[in-house]
């Protein structure tokens, strides 16, 4: 589909020129996974494709096309010459769609949907098979499974269907992710990690299975850099928690402090595990975000 | 010294209007704590951030509310400064104090610089700063008068204000006249120093506090009644201060129309002093000497000496001024001013039927010199003419020899054989020989007037009116005497000097006109009697004292210039005399007569008061009976804390605001 043909929704999320760039670009996998159809990723399967994977014996009911006659004439015994399979690879986006990811300019719902957008449009440009989900989003009505560039109108409207205001905790969201969705893959996590109850155990559900799991930490300025004064009340958007501040600047410190800690501690949890973690403002544009920093870590190409 | 002491300023209504200030501020506070409500993506953060300031949750509600506590210390600061905290200096016994401040001549001594005065108003202030609101003062500044500055009151304001406004004058000291405006309220129904009198009103009794460096003289009936007198004395015990005592101009005797000046100068130090004195005639040297001047004496008497000055040139008039070069203590008795007047002579009328001794007498050069004298017949008496001259004071002087006016002049008079037609009275018939029994040497009338060998033949004795003076006294009665008349005097002498019987034969009544205290009697007369300055310079007065001024022609009234050119008009009294009063200025005042602009004569006031110059602090006042030893005030005044603390409310203010400002918190 010709990107000026695309809706509002587009001119939103992805605009032409990012398209143009995203076009070049290409999931990369850490992981070798098998997929579900055929597509342009190797996978673990053995089947037909040019490159070549392994010898085996022959056994009774073997397609007798492979046989790798240079063999048999060499050794006179019959192996069968297997090639690596060539398959889709599976792409999901996984959204935080909670309260608090309402805030910032642009909201940084607004930031990770055009993330998922941009990641995923590289999937469809890639055959691959792309699914976008939020953390809200229930068995029943599980996000579309979309594959290649025709979807790219379904997916954005799947994108703008996505509205803040899914309070599950983040341990919920991925359980149910998890359960829904089997298959193995790279998984994009956008989420601000701000779940009282903690992200670890959230995390753990995604290490328990083995995808290729990135996760993209957004937060806004104000929470970067909050600048706010006076005695405050602090209404937390999501359980009307209340922290009463004075703010002061040893307070903005002690913020600051603890706020780089937490990133520290995300990462470190991350990495530990195996899972990518990249922590990015809304202030980033997007373009830098998935041509630079997501070709260093490996998840574009 | 170390303990603070405290003055309570403020009743207790007002401190109950300031203790409703730290509620309203705590009140304030709380409704400052309503916080305004911002919400934020998650709390989780900031729950976690403000988490281990929970932990020691008092402290830091403490430094929360940081603000709450500077404006609180504030409140405190400024509740602490109201009650006026300070290091007690000398207590203020009793409740109602006054303070009398001398302001004589010698407490403009600069050896408590910058001068005793102002030392003494500097400790006024400070005891008065001391006082407590429900304590009243009064403040009465005294020389040789007393002047209420400022009646009873607990005003400190109005105090300081009356203190700060008492000026130095050159007056001589004397308590008393502020002893008895000081004990008014203390003891009332006192009219006078008599201990008889009854008790009218409730006494009020009172601190009697006198800066003075003690230079009074002693008040001996003066009871204390209520009040309590604490001396304060001022000044330092070593003096060093050389006065010029007394300066005078007379013609030199050897040498005649030449003048010379004599000063006395005194040493009040306690070591030889030698000075350079100089005379100036109208600001130009004429001469100067060094004068060396012994210590002081063993018994407190000044060291003097004595300086003469001749002068070769004829001075006709001028002011002469002396100035000793010397930096002492007192600088006002340095310089003393003489002024040489042109000569005046007084206008003298004799009416007489032929008198040749008294022609004679007052016909010398020395007679001319100082009196213009017109001779003329009784008959006179009955002209219009005379009449008109004798109303309008046209004279100085008019004698009657054997001889009586029907109205008595508008001037002094003289009467030889008759009694004026006023109250005077022949106190017996005319007898004789009279034998003089007494003379008054102090009068000027009678000094140097010998009666010894004057041998008279009859005489009538004289009783005259109240406050008449006996001047020559003999066995029947008085023979001589002066009495008042409404701001004239009239002299009348009891004998004829010279008669004629109708046939013109001279008769001769006494042989006073051959005796050598004739023409002295007559030159006195007509010098007292004419108003004559005794010697060419004028009198010097003593400040504060009036001056009396005569002109050679009745003008209504003169201009007298101060050193200070103040002028001041000063209309004609009685006797073609012009009484001023201000002169509290030392130096030469300028008189004018009527409008013109030339100066007509000229007089000088001069310190000239030994007790004054004498700077040594008395170490005692007699008060009545009492004796009030002196303190020196050391550590009188009290140190006031006040101004620092209002500094460190500044301080706590200023520190508030950039907190508030700033956000800076500990």
């Amino acid at each position: 589909m010709p990107a000026d043909t695309l809706g509002t929704a587009t001119e939103q999320l992805l605009s032409p020129q990012l398209l143009a760039q995203l076009e070049r670009l290409e999931l990369v996998s850490r992981k070798v996974f098998r997929g579900r159809m055929k597509g342009e990723r190797k996978s673990k399967r053995k089947g037909q494709s040019v490159e070549f994977a392994d010898f085996r014996q022959y056994v009774p009911g073997d397609d007798l096309r492979f046989i790798d006659w240079n063999l048999f004439a060499r050794m006179e015994r019959l192996y069968l010459k297997l090639f690596l399979e060539e398959e889709d690879l599976h792409f999901y986006a996984l959204i935080d769609a909670s309260t608090s990811m309402d805030f910032g300019e642009p909201t940084k719902l607004q930031f990770a949907k055009q993330l998922a957008a941009s990641l995923g449009f590289i999937g469809l440009c890639r055959a691959d098979r792309v699914k976008i989900e939020s953390l809200g989003t229930s068995s029943r009505q599980p996000g579309p499974t979309l594959r290649g560039r025709a979807s790219l109108w379904r997916m954005l409207e799947y994108l703008e269907g996505i509205q803040a205001g899914e309070n599950v905790s983040l341990a919920e969201g991925v359980r149910n992710f998890c359960l829904r969705n089997s298959g193995k893959g790279i998984l994009v996590l956008i989420t601000d990690l701000m779940d009282k109850e903690g992200y670890e155990k959230a995390m753990r559900f995604l290490v328990a299975q083995q995808m290729d799991v990135y996760v993209l930490h957004v937060l806004c300025p104000e929470e970067l850099n909050p600048e706010i004064k006076g005695d405050l009340k602090l209404i937390d958007c999501e359980d009307e928690d209340i922290a009463e501040v004075t703010v002061s600047r040893p307070l903005l410190d002690k913020y600051k402090r603890t706020l780089a800690s937490f990133l520290d501690g995300a990462r470190e949890f991350c990495t530990r595990r195996g899972m990518s973690y990249l922590m990015t403002s809304t202030e980033t544009p997007v373009e830098t975000l998935v041509a630079n920093y997501l070709r260093k870590r490996g998840l574009v190409r | 010294m170390l303990l603070a002491d405290f003055i309570n300023m403020l009743t207790w209504w007002q401190w109950g209007l300031l203790g409703l200030i730290p509620p309203a501020i705590i009140a304030l506070y709380f409704l400052k704590l309503r916080r305004q409500p911002l919400s934020v993506p998650s709390t989780y953060l900031w729950s976690r951030a403000i988490e281990d300031l929970h932990v020691n949750s008092l402290w830091q509600r403490l430094r929360q509310s940081l603000l709450l506590f500077l404006q609180l210390l504030l409140i405190g600061l400024l509740a602490f400064t109201l009650l006026r905290p300070g290091w007690k200096g000398t207590e203020l016994i009793g409740k109602r104090f006054i303070f009398l401040i001398d302001t004589s001549a010698s407490m403009g001594a600069t050896d408590t610089a910058p001068s005793r005065l102002d030392d003494a108003k500097r400790q006024v202030k400070a005891l008065i700063e001391q006082m407590k609101p429900e304590n009243a003062a009064m403040v009465i500044s005294f020389s040789d008068i007393a002047k209420v500055e400022q009646p009873f009151t607990n005003s400190r304001r109005l105090l300081r204000q009356r203190v700060e406004l008492i000026s130095k004058t050159n007056r001589p000291s004397d308590l008393s006249e502020a002893l008895r405006a000081a004990s008014g309220l203390a003891n009332p129904g006192q009219s006078d120093f008599e201990a008889s009198d009854v008790q009218t009103a409730e006494a009020l009794p009172a601190t009697l506090y006198i800066f003075s460096d003690g230079g009074v003289g002693p008040v001996p009936k003066f009871k204390l009644g209520n009040l309590e007198p604490v001396y304060v004395k001022m000044g330092e015990e070593a003096q060093q201060n050389v006065a010029i005592a007394s300066f005078s101009t007379d013609v030199n005797p050897e040498k005649p129309g030449q003048i010379q000046a004599f000063a006395r100068i005194e040493n009040y130090a306690e070591a030889e002093t030698s000075v350079e004195a100089s005379l100036f005639l109208n600001d130009t040297l004429l001469d100067a000497q060094k004068i060396t001047l012994p210590p002081r004496g063993e018994k407190g008497l000044p060291g003097a000496s004595g300086a003469r000055f001749e002068m070769n040139n004829t001075i006709e008039s001028g002011v002469l001024k002396l100035v000793l070069d010397t930096k002492d203590a007192l600088g006002a008795d340095n310089t003393a001013f003489a002024v040489v007047n042109l000569p005046r002579p007084a206008k003298v009328l004799v009416v007489s039927p032929g008198n040749d001794a008294l022609e004679l007498a007052l016909g010398t050069d020395e007679a001319k010199k100082i009196a213009d004298v017109s001779f003329a017949e009784p008959k006179l008496l009955e002209t219009k003419a005379y009449a008109d001259q004798a109303a309008e004071g046209a004279f100085d002087l008019v004698i009657y020899d054997q001889c009586a006016p029907k109205t008595m002049p508008n001037c002094n008079t003289l009467f030889i054989a008759r009694l004026p037609p006023t109250d005077w009275a022949a106190k017996g018939p005319r007898q004789g020989p009279p034998l003089v029994i007494d003379t008054d040497q102090v009068h000027p009338l009678t000094q140097l007037v010998q009666m010894g060998n004057v041998k008279i033949v009859e005489a009538t004795p004289l009783t005259g009116p109240q406050g008449t003076i006996t001047l020559i006294d003999a066995d029947i009665g008085p023979i001589y005497a002066i009495g008042p008349r409404a701001g004239y005097e009239d002299a009348v002498l009891g004998f004829e000097l010279v008669t004629y019987t109708p046939e013109g034969k001279r008769e001769v009544n006494t042989d006073w006109p051959i005796r050598r205290s004739f023409p002295v009697f007559v030159m006195n007369a007509v010098k007292y009697l004419g108003g004559v300055r005794s010697s060419l310079a004028a009198p010097s007065i003593k400040p504060g004292q009036p001056a009396i001024l005569r002109t050679t022609i009745p003008v209504d009234s003169v201009v007298v210039e101060s050193p200070r050119k103040e002028r001041f008009n000063v209309p004609k009294e009685a006797s073609n005399t012009y009484i001023f009063g201000r002169t509290e200025d030392l130096g030469v005042y300028d008189v004018r007569e009527g409008s013109g602009q030339k100066v007509n004569q000229q007089f000088a006031v001069n310190l000239f008061d030994p007790r004054e110059s004498d700077l040594k602090p008395k170490d005692v006042v007699l008060l009545g009976a009492e004796e009030v030893k002196g303190q020196t005030a050391k550590n009188q005044s009290r140190q006031e804390l006040w101004k620092w603390l209002l500094l460190a409310a500044i301080g706590v203010l200023i520190f508030e605001w950039y907190i508030y400002n700033r956000r800076v918190y500990l």
